[in-house]
């Protein structure tokens, strides 16, 4: 019934008010209004997150294409005609494609990317398999001072990795270890710089608590009950872990062992001083290749953009692929229980 | 096929003891049941069996083998868990290979087990599903395939049918006893449910607070209980306890006398002493021509009444006064409330004054303070004398009980 008198008394109010309270009012009480906002507003966040997160890779693009004497004299045609007006917005100053067979023949960028990679692949297997089992322990174990250790786990990762670079460089070189003020030498280590092994055991130190940290949660999930089914059934402890927690923690293990990955490939501090040489033959990594572009006198921006885009390739590639596993882990992953 | 025998086995959680001097002795191709309350230890002592857990003391022995210290897998035994613990990356198939892919069989065998298997539990043509995709009992039979595929030595079960509803659990009750009778393998189930314990196995070990109360088949149990917790945990609705004093003539409660003889007993008399009757030995007194041996008329008033269909149960309050509503639980443990079982075409209403007389042959004596049993029974132990004074007062309360109907 109030339906009858409301229009008229709403139509007055509206003549009073603004377009913009007008239209508020509308959001608020529409749900038809309200709906179109909202998904003005997710397309607004989506395009500001996209533009954020893609410009740099266009922008990486424009410097690859664009020759370098070009970029060095500046002065470039920045905007672009849009919509009737000159909207500032950087293009490639030509089409130099040959940049990217250039980034091979000037250095063996090949085989920085094989250094970061191998080191990558490596450290992350031995991540994950490290960090299966202490999360096993944690997730699954009760013992006494259980916290206390996940404690002291987490604090490492906590550490500065720049603290351990001096006496760990000091042991790589194979330089005997002394016992300070007594002068007693206990025994010399192998000398390590210049191969995998100085970079590969502190990624795997230094990563390891974080990959603890994730299995340790998703171990924790899984359902006792399988495990004692396993275990019933024939497995070990171990074999349980890896036969049923594993495969049913595959998002985790994924997540842990995705960001072990880039993290590696992105390494660079510790890498280039285990690395005495900007060498590839001396595991050199992908980062340390795109910096020999540089040299005294010259730096070749254009050709450091296109290695750039050609390092990333393989990590695009591979989280794709991860992805696909997560998005499966986490729809297959039902747990009756 | 073999025997399983627990020695002393005691298991102890930092100050909690879970399974306690636990000695058992389970023959070979037994249908044992471990039937008590939540939390009595029953499935600690399942856990000890099956080697998911060490016990802190005593051995376990499986055939002629001592496992105590063996790993699960190197047992023999195979287990079928309450939450089904299906591998959910599995499909069916490959759940019920596991065990035997682990143990590196032949392709040939392991297809020929998966489906002798699959066709003992029923599940034909289902083995490329996965475990999501079945219902709940087709769930629990994968996981009964899954034990019997491996040919084990013993059956593990702990609370298999749990988590299914009351019809299917009824259904795959039948079942299980079926799949005994096939295999003829000794079978040990874990069960909170009197009632499966009592249909379904050849011996039941009443356990509480990590004891083992009583092993005994269901039906002796039931009959002769070992002691007052046995008594009130098997049998449902449960027994109705009186706690009274015993005397030189007998027992005297705070509502009702039993005479017995009770020289037969070797207690003083003044000792503290509860009586225990099954709900369907309570009798309305106009009913109780066809006993043997009838005790005193006991006059009450009932409460509230519930049909079952088959058997009504009636709640009888001993005092004048109204009670107030009880669950079975808290009327079988009041002294002033019995609850009695009638036949479904009695007319008896609520709110209305009865006699009743209880089965002396039914009526069983325990030591108050540490819940013994003393006799079941009191019949024998009646004299003549007395036993025609019940007579006549039977014979009287027959009368009444006519004029009330």
């Amino acid at each position: 019934m109030a339906t009858a008198n409301e229009p008229p008394t709403q139509s007055s109010d509206d003549e009073n008010k603004g377009p913009l309270e007008r239209w508020t009012h509308g959001v608020l009480t529409d749900p038809a209004k309200r709906d179109r906002l909202y998904r003005a507003l997710f397309y607004v966040a989506c395009g500001f997150f996209l533009v954020t997160t893609l410009f740099p890779f266009y922008w990486l693009l424009v410097l690859a294409l664009t020759p370098n004497t070009q970029i060095l004299a500046g002065d470039w045609e920045v905007t672009v005609p849009l919509v009737g007006a000159e909207v500032p917005f950087p293009t490639p100053q030509g089409f130099n494609v040959y940049a990217f067979v250039e980034v091979f023949q000037q250095v063996p960028f090949h085989l920085y990317v094989f250094n970061s990679f191998v080191l990558a692949s490596v450290t992350t297997v031995i991540v994950i398999a490290l960090a299966s089992l202490a999360g096993y322990v944690f997730g699954r174990l009760e013992f006494p001072g259980r916290g206390l250790m996940m404690l002291a786990v987490l604090a490492v990762s906590y550490f500065p990795p720049a603290a351990f670079l001096i006496p760990l460089f000091d042991a790589f070189l194979g330089n005997a270890i002394v016992v300070p003020f007594l002068g007693i030498e206990l025994f010399a280590p192998p000398r390590l710089v210049n191969t995998p092994g100085s970079m590969i055991m502190p990624f795997s130190a230094l990563f390891l608590p974080l990959a603890i940290f994730i299995l340790t949660t998703f171990y924790g999930q899984i359902p006792d009950g399988l495990e004692d089914a396993a275990r019933v059934e024939g497995t070990t402890r171990l074999g349980a872990l890896f036969r049923v927690i594993m495969p049913l923690s595959a998002p985790g293990v994924a997540t842990a062992a995705v960001l072990t990955f880039i993290a590696v490939y992105n390494e660079y501090f510790f890498s280039s001083i285990m690395a005495l040489q900007n060498e590839p033959n001396q595991w050199s990594p992908l980062v340390g290749g795109i910096l020999s572009y540089q040299t005294q006198y010259t730096t070749d921006f254009n050709l450091m953009a296109a290695a750039s885009i050609v390092g990333v390739l393989p990590m695009l590639i591979l989280v794709v692929v991860a992805q696909e596993k997560i998005v499966s882990g986490l729809t297959d992953g039902a747990l009756k229980e | 096929m073999a025997r399983v025998t627990l020695d002393n086995v005691t298991k102890r959680y930092d100050d909690v003891v879970a399974v306690d001097d636990m000695n058992v002795e389970i023959e070979d191709g037994e249908f044992i049941c471990l039937v008590g309350p939540s939390g009595c230890g029953k499935s600690t002592t399942m856990e000890t069996i099956a080697g998911l857990t060490k016990p802190t003391e005593g051995t376990i022995t499986v055939g002629e083998t001592d496992v105590t210290n063996l790993p699960p897998k190197d047992r023999g035994v195979s287990m079928v868990f309450q939450n089904i613990a299906l591998f959910p990356h599995m499909d069916v198939y490959e759940n019920v290979s596991f065990g035997l892919r682990l143990r590196k069989y032949d392709k040939d065998e392991i297809d020929r087990r998966v489906e002798q298997a699959a066709e003992i539990v029923q599940l034909e043509g289902m083995l490329d599903r996965e475990p999501t995709e079945l219902s709940g009992g087709q769930q629990q039979r994968v996981a009964i395939a899954r034990a019997i595929v491996r040919e084990p030595a013993v059956f593990l079960m702990d609370e298999p049918l749990a988590n299914l509803d009351a019809k299917l659990r009824v259904h795959m009750r039948t079942e299980l006893q079926r799949l005994h009778k096939q295999l003829d393998t000794t079978i040990i189930y874990v069960t909170h449910d009197q009632a499966e314990a009592m249909t379904m196995s050849d011996r039941i070990a009443v356990i509480n607070a990590g004891e083992l109360q009583q092993i005994a088949p269901p039906l002796t149990c039931y009959n002769e209980p070992a002691n007052r917790f046995v008594a009130g945990f098997i049998g449902s609705p449960s027994m109705n306890f009186v706690e009274g004093e015993l005397t030189e003539t007998g027992l005297v409660t705070d509502h009702f006398d039993l005479e017995f003889d009770v020289d037969g007993l070797d207690l003083e008399t003044g000792s503290e002493v509860t009586m225990g009757v099954r709900p369907e030995d309570i009798y309305p007194a106009a009913t109780a021509e066809s006993l043997s041996s009838s005790s005193a008329v006991i006059d009450a008033t009932t409460d509230v009444l519930e049909p079952m269909g088959d058997e009504i149960f009636v709640y009888l309050s001993l005092e004048d006064s109204q009670t107030a509503t009880m669950t079975t639980e808290e009327a079988s443990s009041a002294s002033n409330q019995l609850l009695m079982s009638v036949d479904p075409d009695s007319t008896i209403e609520e709110d209305e004054r009865v006699s009743v007389v209880l089965d002396r042959s039914k009526i069983h004596l325990f030591e108050t303070r540490s819940g013994d049993a003393l006799v079941h029974g009191i019949e024998d132990v009646t004299t003549a004398a007395r036993g025609e004074a019940t007579d006549r007062r039977a014979h009287a309360e027959i009368d009444s009980g006519g004029r009330s109907e």
